[in-house]
């Protein structure tokens, strides 16, 4: 495969004369798990929707493994999950899933695969359910099951995890990483960083239509040498001598925090048991995907 | 291959839609009681005045007959607007067009399972219109192809329209628009003799507007006993050709607005 999975050159596209995007860029690789993250309104799902074809972008260039948005050359290899998956409410599992082999044009091989996928998603049991009766949970799993019907090289999906409970996210995050193994690439859209962290490769961050940051997601946590102590209790006198030490100290109801260099770390521990401290936990002090975001585009109370 | 599977699933949905079952089930107990003077005078007619009861059989026949073909066409224009608006509402659209379905498929499958729809209600429609006839003690003198195509083409014009409409406005907007069009249509037609409406204005209009008055199936269901003058071959050819060219058009036209129009509710 030459070129990348998923290419955005300069697109920019408004709604009457609200600007959606504004000149996005970016480029996902075939194999690639990539986290679109960014605030409510940033123009994450009007990207996935120019990407599909369902939009049109008014400037710019798109493309999707090397075809045009729309281009069934490039749907017949993609899975898609969207924002509030919606379905027709008359069918149940089963019937639906058979609508979307037909549609793919899978055929006989397609139907083998409904009762597999059912029982993937957890949802074999529920075959003669409307889905019209089904929880929200239960609509996301089956609207992960339809994009994963074709087997597809590429996977797009929009908040894949939303309205999942804790253990439902963990098995989609599981899925995520057995698809990455499986050499598959994947484009989603999350509001759970924690979770993104864990998954993904990339990170393209998205506020007001403009792509704020974009990378690989070590290069952009970066590597802090700092080391977080915490210790059940410091005398005032202790705390004065780390202070001049250069030792960040953190007073929690219950616990004190230090931060100290790396490089410094034993020292300290070994003046703290000296002084009869006891040492809870000792950790490397990590930037968080969250810390990134925020810092970013803020904690969204800015108009 | 996958117009017929938007096809039937279009068709599917309509068979279960709580509207369409609910409108259907009125319409109904509407025909059910207009039936009711129809037996009542089909027993006087054992006795006397027997022309005058003939007469007002005739006439409640074919009253009951061109609701149910009025019926038709707002359900034609109905059950288009809705597959369309609908799906654009709830975003199940989103996860069709995600599989290799081009935008002009998606429409012909929707356009399609109105027609399948419109099949099975014209059906219906030719079976009440026999029984009604059977119970008037009548005889229906034209052929059962001519009406079942006559009014399919004149639904597959109302529904075109309305596919058309509802690809660039509200479902709302679309029905008013079509009720419009249907009233014109009959308004400005030659046959309708003197109208308030002039002549500058009402020609262009004929033009434009479809000629339901040309595809009434009515024009050539001649209930009397003397057959009317049939027509030829060439004429019903010319009438259902005109009918099927104007739904061409709007559907062409209406799969050019989808092909540049987004599918979301942005």
């Amino acid at each position: 495969m030459t070129g990348p999975a998923i290419e955005f050159r300069n697109v920019s596209k408004s709604f009457r004369t609200i600007p959606a995007l504004s000149g996005v860029s970016f480029e996902v690789a075939h194999g690639e798990v990539c986290a679109f993250l960014g605030p409510n309104g940033a123009g994450k799902t009007t990207s996935m929707n120019v990407l599909m074809g369902f939009l049109y972008a008014d400037s710019g260039e798109v493309l999707v493994l090397g075809h045009l948005p729309g281009d069934v050359r490039a749907k017949r290899q993609i899975g898609f999950l969207p924002e509030n998956f919606a379905f027709y409410k008359h069918l149940n599992a089963p019937e639906l899933l058979r609508f979307h082999v037909q549609l793919a044009g899978l055929g006989v091989q397609g139907d083998v695969l409904i009762p597999e996928l059912l029982r993937k998603v957890k949802l074999n049991g529920y075959e003669d359910l409307k889905i019209g009766k089904y929880s929200r949970g239960m609509v996301q799993r089956l609207g992960i099951a339809q994009a994963l019907l074709s087997d597809p090289q590429l996977l797009i999906l929009d908040e894949p995890t939303s309205g999942l409970d804790p253990a439902g996210r963990k098995e989609v995050r599981d899925l995520i990483m057995s698809l990455k193994a499986a050499g598959k690439t994947i484009f989603l859209s999350s509001h759970l960083l924690a979770e993104v962290e864990q998954t993904c490769d990339r990170v393209i961050i998205i506020d007001r239509g403009q792509v704020v940051r974009a990378g690989r997601l070590d290069e952009l946590l970066g590597r802090d040498d700092r080391v977080e102590i915490v210790v059940d209790h410091l005398p005032t006198t202790m705390e004065q001598l780390l202070t001049d030490r250069g030792v960040f100290v953190a007073r929690d109801m219950q616990v004190v925090r230090l931060t100290v260099g790396a490089a410094s770390k034993r020292d300290v521990a070994e003046m703290l048991w000296e002084a009869g401290c006891d040492v809870i936990s000792l950790n490397r002090v990590r930037s968080t995907l969250e810390d990134l975001f925020l810092k970013l585009v803020g904690d969204g109370s800015q108009p | 291959m996958n117009i017929r599977v938007i096809a039937l699933n279009t068709f599917g949905g309509f068979l279960r839609d709580r509207l369409i079952i609910l409108f259907c089930a009125l319409f109904v107990c509407v025909i059910l009681l207009m039936m009711t003077p129809l037996l009542a005078a089909r027993t006087l007619s054992a006795a006397n005045n027997t022309q005058q009861v003939q007469a007002m059989v005739l006439g409640l026949m074919s009253g009951i007959m061109a609701l149910a073909s009025g019926f038709g066409s707002l359900l034609a224009a109905w059950a288009a607007t809705d597959t369309i608006a609908s799906e654009m509402r709830s975003g199940t659209i989103l996860a069709v067009m995600a599989r290799p379905v081009r935008r002009w498929e998606f429409l012909l499958g929707k356009y399609l399972g109105v027609q399948l729809l419109m099949v099975v209600y014209i059906a219906a429609m030719l079976l009440l219109s026999y029984l009604l006839a059977q119970l008037g003690g009548e005889r229906i003198h034209s052929s059962w192809w001519l009406l079942l195509l006559y009014p399919l083409v004149r639904y597959a014009v109302y529904s075109a329209i309305a596919m058309l409409l509802v690809t660039v406005l509200h479902s709302i907007v679309t029905i008013a628009i079509v009720l419009v069009i249907s009233v014109l249509a009959n308004v400005v037609a030659p046959s309708a003799g003197h109208s308030m409406i002039p002549e500058v204005i009402r020609t262009p209009l004929y033009v434009l507007l479809p000629s339901t008055n040309l595809l009434s199936e009515t024009r050539l269901l001649s209930l009397t006993q003397a057959p009317l003058n049939p027509s030829s071959w060439l004429s019903h050819l010319t009438a259902l050709a005109y009918g099927l060219d104007y739904a061409l058009v709007c559907f062409l036209l209406a799969v050019w607005v989808f092909h540049y129009r987004g599918l979301t509710r942005d």
